[in-house]
């Protein structure tokens, strides 16, 4: 028979190989559907439990037929949370735009200037992400009192304070992402442009900024996901509920209501929503700009 | 007799002069461009690093901390009592918390770098949804650390918590509901978590740089009969070395430096998780603004600087993955 293979025989040996590799894609695309799940349970459990009563997560019994929204308006009353969101809002979107805007700038100089002294920023930019954050913040909150005690300048204790520390800390990583986005774009653009009687600042400005716009909006989210997770600066540096975060508020909250957590679940919920609007309504860019600028470095 | 000076038509303009406008003209954009970031950068990270390492030389704390321009100087005490004085007990903290942040960065970033690369394999086929699976595997890595530091606190709670009521009463794997937030847990507490939450970018990472090697290279080792785990070994891994590289140091950087997460999670606790799973953070934290020992803080922090630029040479050294200019 296996020397004389007849046709029905060679037929159904294929057809074995084809449910065989059939069986093996189900095996894959049920493992991929087992990880999704499992990843996904956490997060799940949270809106889930955002809707219970807490004597119901306590116990065990897990009411999904009735949903309590309820939660989502009394983790308003229980602590300040509209104002840690409203002043989380105001820094992480200040320093979204100030620290884009620096970053867009030195990342195209690093892309595509050789002047003296590029390596050497490059390195320190690098050089900043190795250091531990508690070695600036004793200085800097040292520095800050200095300041406000003997030069009377605030920055501690207050919106531009935080938002100069943000901008300064976030600054770096994206000078990274947006050198390795205008690095890979073509030098030919700018060319045309010096061609046509541009200057180099309005190459940049009208021919290369317009392309931009896909590295800007991931830069611009990964700062803001970066920025809205910040804890251990805004907790040294407001020290005052008006200028608190979120995730020091909630902090606090944490500590004295430690058994409300169908509003503890709530508020997370509540706090993660803005970011994860912002990552799917960007997420194109920013999973090809994040990847793109590790891949070609 | 003195010789006149042949005089010039235009007094001559000094070279230095000369070379600092030409200077001007071919660098002068590039310096405008990055010259914001480098203030900033001056005034919030090298100003306060400096100012930090003298700080490590000070007897700093509560009573000298508004003066502390005037702390009196103490030279090498800090150092001394952090690596050298057993009976100092700020010493017997940070030592270990130092222990844990060792351990828990290497399993940490094991576990990521691991599951990230699996994942990506498993995902790397064509089938019907797979943006959509790549997107929603990324939703823990966008969910706040710290919204999954009150979560997974939560989670695993020893009675009320959903863990346990799965591992207990769901799928009978224990007989009897574990405590998870104190004694040794305490550790995988914090690990699992942050496995959980960081694999989902390495694998995205690792997912995009799979798709760059040429299928040829897989075709030709599949007629010369290698097997799946050859191919891994003499193709994949090779293609994604300088990706596992610049990840597995983001992932040393980011895990030695972990705070959100452990101070969430043991937020009942005033952000203290015992002695099984105080990392280094949160410890030098604790001891700076609440035990107000600035510092030994300062101490410990230009220690850790120099433990992770040690750590970084290493790295270099094994890789060769230059950073600066790819």
């Amino acid at each position: 028979m296996d020397r004389h293979p007849s046709g029905t025989d060679r037929r159904s040996a294929r057809r074995r190989r084809a449910s065989r590799r059939a069986a093996g894609h189900l095996a894959l695309n049920l493992l991929t559907l087992l990880v999704t799940a499992v990843m996904l349970f956490p997060v799940a459990w949270m809106v889930l439990a955002s809707l219970q009563t807490n004597q119901g997560l306590l116990t065990g019994d897990v009411d999904l037929a009735h949903p309590r929204w309820q939660n989502y308006l009394e983790m308003w009353r229980n602590i300040q949370l509209a104002l840690f969101f409203r002043n989380s809002l105001l820094v992480c979107g200040a320093t979204t735009l100030l620290a884009t805007l620096l970053a867009t700038t030195a990342g195209y100089a690093l892309a595509r200037f050789r002047f003296p002294g590029a390596d050497l920023f490059g390195m320190t930019v690098i050089a900043t992400q190795l250091i531990p954050g508690i070695m600036f913040l004793i200085p800097l909150y040292l520095l800050f009192l200095w300041m406000r005690d003997r030069l009377g300048i605030p920055l501690l204790n207050t919106f531009p304070g935080m938002i100069l520390v943000y901008t300064a800390f976030f600054t770096p990583a994206s000078i990274w992402i947006m050198r390795g986005f205008f690095a890979r774009l073509p030098r030919e653009l700018e060319e045309a442009a010096l061609l046509d009687g541009c200057t180099r600042w309005q190459a940049f400005w009208r021919v290369i900024l317009p392309l931009s716009a896909p590295g800007l909006v991931a830069t611009a989210v990964y700062i803001f996901l970066a920025a809205w997770d910040e804890l251990l600066f805004a907790w040294v540096l407001a020290g005052k509920p008006e200028v608190q975060t979120l995730p020091v508020g909630i902090r606090l909250y944490v500590g004295q209501f430690q058994n409300r957590y169908d509003l503890l679940m709530a508020a997370g919920t509540a706090v993660s929503l803005p970011v994860l609007l912002a990552f799917l309504a960007s997420q194109r860019y920013l999973i090809k700009g994040l990847t793109a600028g590790a891949i070609k470095g | 007799m003195l010789q006149a000076a042949p005089t010039s038509p235009r007094p001559a303009i000094p070279t230095w002069r000369r070379r600092l406008a030409k200077g001007w003209r071919q660098h002068g954009l590039a310096y405008g461009m990055i010259a914001p970031a480098c203030g900033l950068m001056v005034l919030v990270h090298l100003i306060p690093i400096a100012q930090g390492i003298y700080l490590s030389f000070l007897k700093l704390n509560q009573f000298t901390l508004t003066q502390f321009l005037d702390a009196p100087w103490v030279g090498l005490d800090n150092y001394r009592a952090i690596l050298l004085d057993p009976q100092n007990p700020v010493r017997a903290g940070l030592a270990v918390a130092a222990r844990n942040t060792a351990l828990y960065t290497v399993v940490v970033t094991t576990g990521v770098l691991v599951t990230g690369l699996a994942v990506a394999h498993l995902l790397n086929r064509p089938f019907r949804g797979q943006a959509l699976v790549r997107t929603l595997l990324l939703v823990p890595w966008v969910v706040p650390a710290y919204v999954i530091g009150i979560l997974w606190g939560f989670m695993w709670q020893m009675d009320g918590g959903v863990i346990n009521r799965l591992l207990v009463d769901g799928l009978h794997l224990l007989e009897q509901r574990p405590h998870w937030l104190t004694g040794p847990n305490a550790f995988w507490a914090v690990v699992i978590p942050t496995i959980w939450r960081s694999w989902p970018f390495v694998m995205v990472v690792f997912l995009a740089g799979l798709q760059t090697i040429p299928q040829e290279y897989y075709e030709a080792a599949a007629i010369d009969g290698a097997r799946p785990w050859q191919r891994l070994w003499h193709i994949t891994l090779p293609m994604l070395r300088p990706l596992i590289a610049v990840q597995l140091l983001f992932q040393l950087i980011y895990n030695v430096y972990s705070f959100n997460i452990v101070a969430m999670m043991f937020g009942n606790a005033a952000g203290y998780p015992g002695e099984w799973a105080d990392l280094l953070m949160p410890a030098l934290n604790r001891q700076s603004f609440q035990l107000w020992l600035f510092g030994y803080g300062a101490a410990a922090s230009v220690l850790l600087m120099l433990a992770m630029l040690m750590l970084v040479w290493v790295w270099y050294r094994i890789f060769k993955v230059e950073l600066v200019n790819p």
